[in-house]
């Protein structure tokens, strides 16, 4: 057919197949009873930055699963690059040019920081690549990143979280890609960091590529994204230009809810009303003011300065810094997970009595309870139901003569779980659950047994902007029956909706410790890179 | 501004057949146990009577015992690889000191003193030094071994207690239970494993340590306390194992419970609970031993002999792991 004679829509439909990079129509996928998705659509333009929002349980990660070839649909269309696509394999999908960060940080512990670049990339017997292509192409990606002189002959064990996550990075953008899938790919990143990870994705889109990113921090997407596709529950039920929406738009599209926009910007507003506990969670009085711990000259590394901070009961401090500043060994020094080089840490116990900590145990024993931050790694058991993982700290309380009091912790997990709204059944396998809802589960563990102090290690990581807000609103209400908080966050907003002191960490020394209230992003930030807060305009 | 054509989702959701819903992957074992038994009932002439079946569960009870303690430490996340040693020692120690004129209480409470140190040592050597379980009980088999082999050397004479060989007998009878000792002793001890691991506080605390060791630190489980406790009963199940198989030869042999060195971990397999930890019960387990049992005597009554055995035991393991390995592919674990 002469192409004279085309009709005007047809040039506009080739443009269209043209500038696409990637589109899925009505995909769905069930796991046995469950349908994690429904009716996906999506569309990923060329060079587009494009972000795929939902709260945890969404199908977000199923509908990325099936982009990289982890799991095949049950039905829907998938075209990539004009043509129609059905992946036998992350390989095959790699092959075709999609790479995939996943949400879990998968790596072997083990192998070398170079060898968990590469693996995947050889031949049974045959490197594709030579030696020293890999050194350099591990360096180049590593300096894209933000890594540079990260030495890639340490075995991934000794790296820290932050730069794990770089390294899957690296993983995915040393393959040759066309579209780039990050699935919370920044979660455990600073500020820092991530803005060099923006910078990189967006030269790269500016190449033609298109990236595809999830995450549970809208300010993130609003910064990087240019468009955004909303899942609820397994179907798409919207794709907004970010220039024309705001946030409250894109929460209410993913929660279905109203009132979830009006919470956020409640938050953001820092009015930050307390809500009352139910009777149940609130036995205690509350005695605010009294200390509680004391972290008294402690210093966390040979050059750092002494560090003296006095916690009260009902009291929320944060702590701040940039990655491996050292606020992990001064929350690890806290709950007796670490001796600190020089110093003591007391706890003050209710006749006002001083204790110094000297191990996990006697921290435990004390009533200073540890969440820690990996929950994978650290705090689920995902053989265990959501009841087993609930109970397994409560059993030295609850047991007689060795035998477990099951009805006594049954009846802690049903307030409980009634209180935070976290659903589904006690007997299901923790693994089942959402992000947010596992990290409730975890926070049951310990806030069931009335700690004095509870020490939290950056426990918002991916957890969905709802399930967050519930949380806020629970910690601040635990703050309110008396329990001391301390709340380690990579998200400085975080910590000024939070807390009511904030501390920041610099070179292992404490670079300031302001009042919440007259505390700012600026001035945080400020601290952070070593600055005096109180210059920053 | 959106984007989305609105249309029907394309749907296809398999359908489940009535047959597919009745044997599922859990159930699979459970429903082996009637299914080679009439087998048995089939190819084997006579299998129907009193004392084949009696002696089928005798087979099944000597292997669930033994299994017993390997079950506790494999779902603890470790593995006991000196329990066939273990029943050994157990078995010299009573042929030849019953001989000697030992009195049956001091034998008891000797084997029981042994067993706990083995058991401690079982339990502390993999935290000391820092090695797995599966190295460090290997090297204390071998050490147990020697020990009862060099205390059995030259000796050849033996003597048990008439009760004991009873216990172990197709005709036995306990009191009023017109069953063999041993089989009773199995129902008992079951009923207390299966309780053990569920309503005790060690028992969750040994599946927490088995699903997630470091988790299992910082939400304060006595992972020390557990092992030894898991190991102890491990060694104690061996003995005790190894005083039935004196009953039923009356002759002392170091060797007696070499077979159960993979038996034993057979049967933990075959019930289906993971050599990773975390998971599975001992009631798995008894189901285990008796298809392991029933396999080896229809094996037998069919004349194959022992080669051949131990190669439709291993067919079977592979079959039945592949199957339950089907639970979870990789996509549910990324």
């Amino acid at each position: 057919m002469p192409i004279s004679k085309r009709p005007p829509e047809a040039y506009a439909a080739d443009q269209a197949a043209i500038d696409t990079q990637l589109a899925v129509r009505d995909m769905a996928r069930s796991f046995g009873e469950t349908r994690a998705l429904d009716s996906a659509t999506l569309t990923l333009r060329r060079g587009e930055i494009h972000a795929l929002a939902g709260e945890n349980g969404s199908g977000k990660s199923t509908l990325i699963k099936i982009l990289s070839g982890v799991i095949r649909p049950d039905g829907g269309e998938f075209m990539f690059q004009g043509s129609r696509a059905r992946f036998a394999s992350p390989y095959a999908a790699q092959h075709a040019g999609i790479s995939t960060v996943y949400q879990e940080t998968l790596i072997t512990p083990e192998m070398s920081v170079r060898d968990n670049i590469f693996f995947g990339t050889d031949g049974l017997i045959r490197h594709q690549r030579s030696k020293s292509q890999e050194i350099s192409g591990a360096h180049l990606a590593l300096d894209q990143l933000g890594l540079p002189g990260l030495d890639i002959d340490r075995p991934m064990w000794t790296l820290s979280l932050a730069e794990r996550q770089l390294v899957t990075v690296a993983r995915a953008i040393v393959r040759p890609w066309q579209v780039l899938i990050l699935d919370e790919g920044t979660s455990a990143l600073d500020a820092h960091r991530r803005d060099r990870l923006f910078a990189y994705l967006r030269d790269a889109s500016s190449e033609g590529k298109s990236v595809l990113f999830t995450s549970h921090r809208m300010d993130e997407v609003f910064d990087l994204a240019q468009r955004i596709t909303v899942l609820r529950n397994g179907t798409t039920v919207a794709t907004v230009d970010v220039a024309e929406s705001s946030y409250s738009d894109v929460l209410q599209h993913m929660s279905g809810r109203e009132q979830a926009a009006a919470l956020m910007e409640e938050t953001n507003g820092g009015s930050g009303e307390v809500r009352s506990a139910p009777s149940a969670l609130a036995q205690r009085p509350a005695r605010s003011g009294e200390p509680v711990l004391r972290v008294s000259d402690v210093t966390l590394r040979a050059s750092s300065q002494p560090m003296s901070i006095e916690l009260k009961r009902g009291e929320i401090l944060g702590i701040a810094g940039l990655e491996g500043q050292g606020q992990v060994e001064l929350v690890e020094a806290l709950c007796g997970l670490s001796r600190p080089r020089g110093g003591r840490v007391i706890v003050v116990d209710d006749a006002g009595r001083d204790h110094e900590i000297s191990s996990y145990r006697d921290a435990n024993r004390r009533g200073v309870r540890y969440v820690p931050r990996d929950r994978r790694q650290e705090g689920l058991f995902a053989s265990q139901s959501v009841f087993d993982n609930f109970a397994i700290a409560s059993w030295g309380e609850l047991n007689r003569f060795g035998i477990l009091k099951r009805g006594a912790a049954r009846k802690r997990y049903q307030e409980y779980a009634e209180y935070t709204r976290l659903v589904g059944s006690p007997n299901q396998p923790v693994s089942t659950l959402s992000g947010g809802n596992q990290q409730k589960v975890l926070l049951g563990r310990w806030t069931s047994m009335h700690p004095t102090v509870l020490v939290l290690n950056d426990p918002l990581r991916g957890v969905d902007a709802n399930t967050k807000e519930e949380l806020y609103q629970f910690f601040r209400s635990l703050a309110a029956e008396g329990m001391a908080l301390v709340f380690l966050s990579t998200e400085i907003g975080e910590l000024l909706v939070l807390t009511d002191r904030i501390a920041v960490i610099h070179e292992g020394s404490m670079q300031a410790l302001l009042p919440t209230a007259e505390a700012t992003n600026g001035k945080i930030v400020a601290a952070m890179f070593g600055q005096n807060p109180e210059e920053e305009s | 501004m959106t984007d989305i054509a609105s249309g029907p989702a394309v749907r296809r959701l398999y359908g489940r057949s009535a047959l597919s819903r009745v044997i599922s992957v859990q159930t699979l074992p459970y429903l082996m146990v009637p299914v080679m038994f009439l087998l048995m009932v089939l190819t084997l002439s006579g299998f129907l009577s009193k004392s084949s079946v009696v002696s089928l569960l005798i087979l099944a009870s000597l292997l669930g015992l033994a299994s017993l303690g390997q079950t506790l430490t494999i779902i603890t996340g470790g593995v006991d690889l000196s329990i066939p040693s273990v029943i050994g020692l157990a078995e010299i120690l009573i042929t030849q000191k019953y001989a000697d004129g030992w009195s049956l209480a001091t034998i008891f409470l000797v084997l029981i003193g042994l067993s706990v140190v083995i058991g401690v040592i079982n339990a502390m050597a993999p935290i000391l030094l820092r090695v797995p379980a599966l190295i460090t009980t290997l090297g204390t088999g071998f050490v147990i071994q020697g020990i009862a082999l060099a205390g059995s050397h030259g000796f050849t004479q033996g003597k048990v207690p008439a009760w004991l060989k009873t216990t172990v007998s197709p005709i036995g009878h306990t009191w009023f239970i017109p069953l063999p000792g041993i089989i009773v002793a199995w129902v008992i001890l079951a009923a207390l494993a299966i309780s053990f691991l569920r309503f005790t506080r060690i028992g969750r605390e040994g599946f927490a340590n088995g699903a997630n060791p470091l988790a299992a630190k910082l939400a304060g489980v006595r992972s020390t306390w557990v092992l030894i406790v898991v190991f102890t009963i491990s060694a104690l199940c061996a003995s005790l194992v190894g005083v039935f198989f004196a009953g039923y030869s009356g002759l002392p042999d170091a060797n007696v419970g070499q077979p159960y060195f993979f038996e034993t971990i057979t049967a933990v397999v075959i019930g289906g609970t993971s050599l990773l930890g975390g998971g599975g019960s001992y009631t798995r387990t008894v189901i285990g031993a008796l298809i392991v049992a029933e396999l080896t005597t229809l094996l037998v009554g069919v004349n194959f002999g022992v080669s051949a055995q131990e190669m439709f035991l291993g067919i079977a393991i592979v079959l039945l792991a592949t199957i339950y390995g089907r639970q979870s592919d990789i996509s549910t674990r990324i």
